[in-house]
């Protein structure tokens, strides 16, 4: 490689570096950063870093309940559909059953789903449930929302479970459930893993189901009160800054934290 | 393979919340798209009038035309972007990729409600950032309110839409790439090759399944977004960034249209499928 074609190369992993992290880096500024100060003064770190707009939006926004709030219904959905899609993954991988090819070309197209095109229908069914302005309103629609690409992500793993395994278990005689549970799931258990996290990123980064079914404030999660924030205290700066770093600091601890587990299921789905 | 009958139990939890949640509505929207609605309660079934009213309906053809575009920037500047630093990063060291990789994504982690707030403030036309640098290098005169004038709202959002998506693009190329025989990037070293010569015949060739999955995958989110939009500019200024699912959110909770929202919602959902065949189709042939 010549030394000119290295230092565009270079130049261009640096500029998109820079494109993905400026507006992080600026939302952390204007955090940590005092009314007075915000628009003043070079872009570096002040220090002492001042926790003043934090413990205002957490206490007096109530931005406390509505972190709760996001973690109830993404820890919901991520249990439901953890509980579920790798059951229907392995039937789908591993099981011979008429209609097998409809039912998951059923699964296929609902990966292509638009939410706000159902919106209209199930507004009214939640409605007649009594699902409106309840968790259990967004956290069944958003979990069947997220199904198809589970099922199919689960199927995918599924697949890379040895077939001696499980026939040597058949000749054993025991049940399929039991072995779903006791030969599977150990070998598939880094695939669960995935699973688990891309859910709860979706689940977490979920707006207009909570926006639509939510009417009582102590319900709501962190996108829409980071959302009617921006309305609610117009030029308060500083405190939506920690609002939406409060929103978003979980997801990006998480991905760091479990960025092999990550990876492996968002290229589950893709790269075969 | 086992043939057995228990499959349907496997997969009953998943199937009844999904055809509960998803498949059912998806039905009752074809239904109450043939219908008249007025407060919500159903009355003269009016076959396709409803569809007769897409055709004068401006705004239904301009937000169609705003999708449209949002595909078209998204497959030229994400996908490409992604592309291109997939196949540089995949010749650095280990620790290289897994710190770039991970810092492409961090945008992807961000809620698009989050994101849009956030870059609402880089677009201010007052204390915005970009406005700021502009004048710091003397490009003062370029300044102007990005997301309240009608000719850069869209392309202003779509920025940020693609700040969200990069990282993804770059994850699953390099997966992609790292999937290839080494031994034909030596070859093509060995007889000369430059680096540009080796991504274009033998990267970007090779990487043809990765981009149909990328172009299906940016395709469908231009065609179903809607955080984004309603967050920042609600479809606005005018009608400048309103779009497929802005103008069904608006026809159903704001104007309480209910047929009309129904039948944007079939024709938003009609495309979307269209697309997806189109895509696998393709992906089929070799």
């Amino acid at each position: 490689m010549t030394k000119s074609t290295r230092l565009v190369q270079n130049l261009i992993l640096l500029v998109f570096a820079l494109y993905a992290l400026v507006p992080v880096y600026l939302v952390f500024l204007a955090a940590i950063r005092s009314e007075a100060d915000l628009f003043s003064g070079p872009l570096t770190l002040s220090w002492p870093i001042n926790f003043a707009n934090f413990a205002r939006i957490w206490s007096e926004a109530g931005f406390a309940t509505y972190f709760m709030n996001s973690v109830i219904t993404a820890v919901s959905v991520t249990v439901l559909v953890v509980l579920t899609a790798p059951l229907a993954g392995f039937a789908f991988a591993k099981m011979n059953f008429r209609g097998r090819e409809v039912l998951f070309g059923l699964f296929l197209a609902g990966l292509v789903v638009p939410a706000p095109s159902v919106i209209v229908a199930l507004y009214g069914n939640l409605q007649a449930l009594g699902l409106i302005d309840n968790r259990i309103g967004v956290i069944l629609p958003q979990a069947a929302l997220l199904m198809p690409f589970s099922v199919f992500m689960m199927r995918t793993v599924m697949q890379d479970v040895p077939d001696e395994l499980i026939e040597a278990a058949v000749m054993d005689g025991a049940s399929l459930f039991k072995i779903f549970l006791t030969i599977v799931v150990p070998v598939v258990k880094p695939g669960l893993m995935s699973l688990g996290l891309i859910t709860f990123l979706f689940a977490w980064q979920e707006y207009l189901l909570p926006l639509v079914v939510f009417q009582t404030e102590s319900l709501k999660p962190l996108t829409v009160g980071a959302a009617s924030l921006q309305g609610r205290y117009g030029v308060d700066y500083g405190g939506i800054a920690a609002a939406g770093l409060i929103a978003f600091a979980p997801l990006v601890v998480l991905f760091l934290a479990m960025q092999r587990s990550f990876v492996r299921g968002l290229t589950a789905g893709a790269v075969k | 393979m086992l043939t057995t009958r228990s499959a349907y139990l496997f997969l009953a939890p998943s199937l009844a919340l999904y055809l509960l949640f998803v498949g059912l509505p998806i039905l009752q929207v074809f239904g109450f798209s043939f219908f008249d609605w007025d407060n919500g309660i159903a009355g003269d079934f009016i076959g396709l009038a409803n569809y007769g009213r897409l055709l004068g309906d401006g705004v239904f053809w301009t937000a169609l035309w705003h999708n449209a575009i949002w595909v078209v920037l998204t497959l030229a500047f994400p996908l490409l972007a992604g592309l291109v630093i997939a196949a540089i990063l995949a010749e650095r060291n280990a620790n290289v990729v897994r710190w770039l990789g991970a810092i492409y994504f961090i945008p992807r982690t961000i809620p698009l409600v989050v994101a849009g707030i956030i870059w609402g403030w880089i677009y201010n036309p007052i204390f915005g950032l970009l406005n700021f640098g502009l004048e710091a290098v003397g490009l003062g005169g370029l300044a102007g309110a990005w997301l309240a004038q009608d000719n850069t709202a869209l392309l202003s959002l779509n920025v940020v839409g693609a700040w969200t998506f990069f990282g993804f693009c770059v994850i699953i190329y390099l997966a992609a790439i790292q999937s290839i025989d080494p031994a034909l990037y030596e070859a093509a070293s060995i007889d000369g090759a430059s680096w540009w010569r080796k991504f274009r015949d033998l990267t970007v060739p090779l990487l043809r399944g990765s981009t149909l999955f990328l172009g299906l995958y940016a395709a469908i989110e231009a065609m179903r977004f809607f955080d984004l939009v309603w967050v920042t500019t609600q479809g606005g200024p005018g009608y400048a960034t309103e779009v497929l699912t802005t103008h069904i959110y608006k026809t159903f909770f704001l104007v309480g249209d209910f047929g009309y929202a129904a039948t944007l919602s079939v024709v938003l959902l009609i495309i979307v499928l269209s697309i997806s065949a189109g895509a696998f189709a393709l992906l089929r042939k070799p």
